[in-house]
């Protein structure tokens, strides 16, 4: 073949295309084919251009590479090699496979752009069908005015979804089904498992420590869940359980944030205690101190359940507003509200002060911040008054006849009778003209 | 036809400058504003027999401002008032004679009370025309659902025209244009650029009376129909507007032209600085 200015990847020869035998060429940029005993290349296409790839099933005579453009259009090559066609075919497959993305990711990305800008703004996307579609000027017209600042700007403002929070109920999503023989079958998806992660670091700290050198995945899950500390029931009985340690810290995390407090001023946590009058009323002062022992397991099963369930609560919030940071044993602003990170005593007093101040102030009291502009100046703004007029002449009527006039018409006003019989004038029906 | 809760609302805005009349007075016995005011009470009485959904109002416009005549603020509008006003004779149809009747105390009282001063002896029709605006909006609010009203004003007019108006009438016109409101024209003596042009941009008549005295006949004629009637007939034709503005440093019409892109006044020559704002 001639020198060719690209570097050549793949040769792959007998390859038919369209009854043609010819050779197959895989460039840095593009794919070509050329018959044989020529020079040129017939076909070529570049990567960029190509949408997939389809070969024919491994079963049937023929063995076909199909390249389909973005277009459309298709062009298949038949390995015609009788002993090794299946092998070429792959080798050209997989070849294609690793380039294809590279040039695909530039083109798609501009097209999803496009479609995405055309989604949001429904007004865009008006003004697109009633441009384009019907014809008035060209896509690129339409395009090359509103990219202009896309390929330069960075995209992570537009790639700006929302992150997604964690339910609070994805312990309970995960139902045990039985197993038939007296056992549980848990469903853990890799959503369910980040979602623990995510609330309870605690747990994510003691899998890093235990898995993969201690315990294997399954059986460290086995034993979440068998332990107490999921089950909850709060007897610590003092088994070997590497949860028991998480179940102290999180319950001294639950001391810290109930000492913090909400830093919210204007929010009276207290004003929401149960005030009951508890037997009789009000009346019956006798404390029933003899059940002491009752009232305080019944007391500690109840708060032990409220417990449970405010520490779940707190920790899902937690995780929420984490958003994303890793496990870092850093304190920021948003692990305040976890207890078991450090205290952030000091970050309180602007928390305050936002909260009071977005109380106070209104934001339509506020000075507007127009933008300036330029106070128009009229030296002769009479103009304005008689505009683009032609001079007329005026009437003059001197102060005698003003007062002579409104005299005679106050005085005929002032006898006016009025004789809506009399309006039409007799002489007048014969003279109506057009 | 029209459906049945169409409303039909016509304002009459009548020029009474008295410094005019009391001149057409001396001029010419047979046309004064007694005449005129009983034309326009017989327009409007035909204008409110027309159909019960009619309604009329009508201002008298004059050199201190603008005062309506119907419906005026001291009637109460309720049948069985029982007082002179109300009550007629004759077995007319009864809110006819009480229209008449109001519109003749008012004029009285106006006339009556009215001073004029030199310097300003133009009829305020801009002001005028502003409150008729002003009045068929607040009808159209009014309104109850379902209900629709097509509103037009006619202009009876005496004096000449004022030029110092000139950038309020043309607010006025264009605010009638956008609300879908006809200004029609009935000019008694000099022929008027302003309600020319008006006439022109709303849609309605202009027309120029040959003869004063005939005014009820011109009213009836041309100027009652409403729109969607007059197609159906053979009207004066409409008059040729001369839209040509004038130059503001020689008041000459001109029709090519010079525009200061800031404050928009018309130059014929080509200068860099604007007189106007500079």
């Amino acid at each position: 073949m001639t020198s060719l200015s690209e570097e050549v990847l793949l040769v792959v020869k007998k390859v038919r295309q369209k009854k043609q035998d010819g050779t197959l060429y895989l460039m840095a940029e593009r794919i070509a084919w050329g018959p044989e005993g020529k020079d040129r290349f017939t076909v070529s296409h570049l990567y960029a251009d190509i949408r997939c790839q389809k070969i024919s099933p491994d079963g049937k005579a023929k063995v076909q590479l199909q390249l389909v453009l973005h277009t459309g259009e298709s062009t298949t090559f038949h390995f015609a090699n009788e002993s090794t066609a299946l092998k070429d075919r792959e080798a050209a497959k997989e070849l294609l496979q690793q380039l294809l993305p590279k040039f695909k990711k530039k083109a798609n990305k501009e097209l999803e752009e496009k479609n995405r800008m055309l989604q949001e703004d429904p007004v865009l996307f008006q003004l697109y069908k009633d441009l384009v579609v019907s014809q008035v000027i060209s896509a690129e017209e339409f395009w090359a005015n509103r990219l202009g600042g896309i390929n330069n700007t960075d995209p992570s403002p537009y790639n700006n979804k929302q992150e997604v929070g964690i339910s609070g109920a994805f312990l309970a999503d995960i139902r045990p089904q039985t197993d038939g023989c007296n056992g549980l079958r848990y469903n853990l998806t890799a959503d369910i498992i980040e979602s623990i992660f995510r609330t309870y670091p605690a747990v994510k700290q003691k899998y890093s420590e235990n898995v993969p050198h201690n315990l294997t995945e399954k059986e460290f899950w086995t034993r979440f869940f068998q332990s107490h500390y999921f089950h909850r029931d709060r007897i610590n009985t003092g088994t070997q359980d590497i949860f028991s340690e998480c179940a102290k810290q999180d319950e001294k995390g639950l001391k810290t944030l109930v000492t913090q407090g909400v830093k919210n001023p204007l929010v009276d946590l207290q004003s929401l205690e149960d005030k009951t009058l508890d037997e009789g009323y009000g009346i019956c002062t006798t404390q029933p101190s003899t059940s002491n022992a009752n009232k305080s397991v019944k007391d500690s099963s109840n708060s032990a359940i409220i417990k449970r369930f405010n520490h779940h609560s707190a920790m899902v919030l937690a995780a929420g507003s984490r958003r994303g940071e890793l496990a870092s044993d850093q304190a920021s602003e948003t692990s305040s509200t976890d207890g078991n990170s450090r205290d952030s005593d000091f970050f309180q007093p602007p928390v305050k002060k936002v909260k009071l101040q977005e109380a106070i102030e209104f934001e339509d009291l506020q000075r507007e911040n127009r933008p300036k502009t330029v106070p128009l100046n009229l030296k002769k703004s009479d103009r304005y008054a008689h505009g683009p007029v032609p001079l007329q002449s005026q009437q003059y009527t001197t102060s005698q006849d003003i007062i002579n006039s409104v005299n005679y018409i106050r005085h005929e006003m002032a006898s006016y009778k009025p004789s809506l019989t009399q309006v039409r004038a007799q002489t007048l029906c014969a003279q109506q003209r057009v | 036809m029209a459906s049945e809760d169409e409303i039909n609302l016509l304002v009459i805005v009548v020029d009474v400058n008295p410094i005019w009349w009391g001149q057409q007075a001396q001029r010419d016995p047979q046309f004064t504003l007694s005449k005129c005011m009983d034309a326009v009470m017989v327009m409007g009485n035909a204008h409110m027999a027309m159909a019960r959904t009619n309604k009329l109002a009508v201002i008298a416009s004059h050199c201190q401002g603008s005062h309506f005549l119907y419906p005026s603020k001291s009637w109460s509008g309720e049948d069985g008032g029982g007082n002179d006003v109300s009550s007629s004779g004759d077995g007319k149809y009864e809110l006819l004679s009480a229209a008449n009747n109001l519109i003749v105390e008012e004029i009285r009282n106006i006339m009556s009370k009215i001073e004029v001063t030199g310097n300003s002896t133009d009829t305020l029709l801009a002001g005028s025309l502003a409150k008729a605006l002003c009045y068929i909006h607040r009808l159209t609010k009014e309104l109850e659902v379902g209900q629709e009203i097509k509103s037009r004003i006619l202009v009876v007019k005496a004096a000449e025209d004022c030029a110092l108006q000139y950038m309020n009438f043309m607010n006025v016109i264009f605010a009638a244009q956008k609300q879908n409101i006809l200004i029609d024209a009935c000019v008694l003596d000099s022929d008027s650029g302003l309600l020319q042009q008006a006439c022109d941009i709303t849609g309605g008549l202009y027309m120029k009376i040959p003869q004063k005295v005939a005014l009820a006949q011109y009213l009836l004629w041309v100027f009652l129909p409403d729109s969607e009637q007059r197609s159906q007939l053979v009207l004066p034709p409409p008059a040729h507007v001369d839209y040509r503005a004038a130059c503001f440093c020689h008041r000459n019409l001109i029709e090519i032209g010079y525009v200061c892109s800031v404050c928009l006044s018309i130059f014929c020559n080509f200068s860099p600085i604007c007189t106007t704002c500079e």
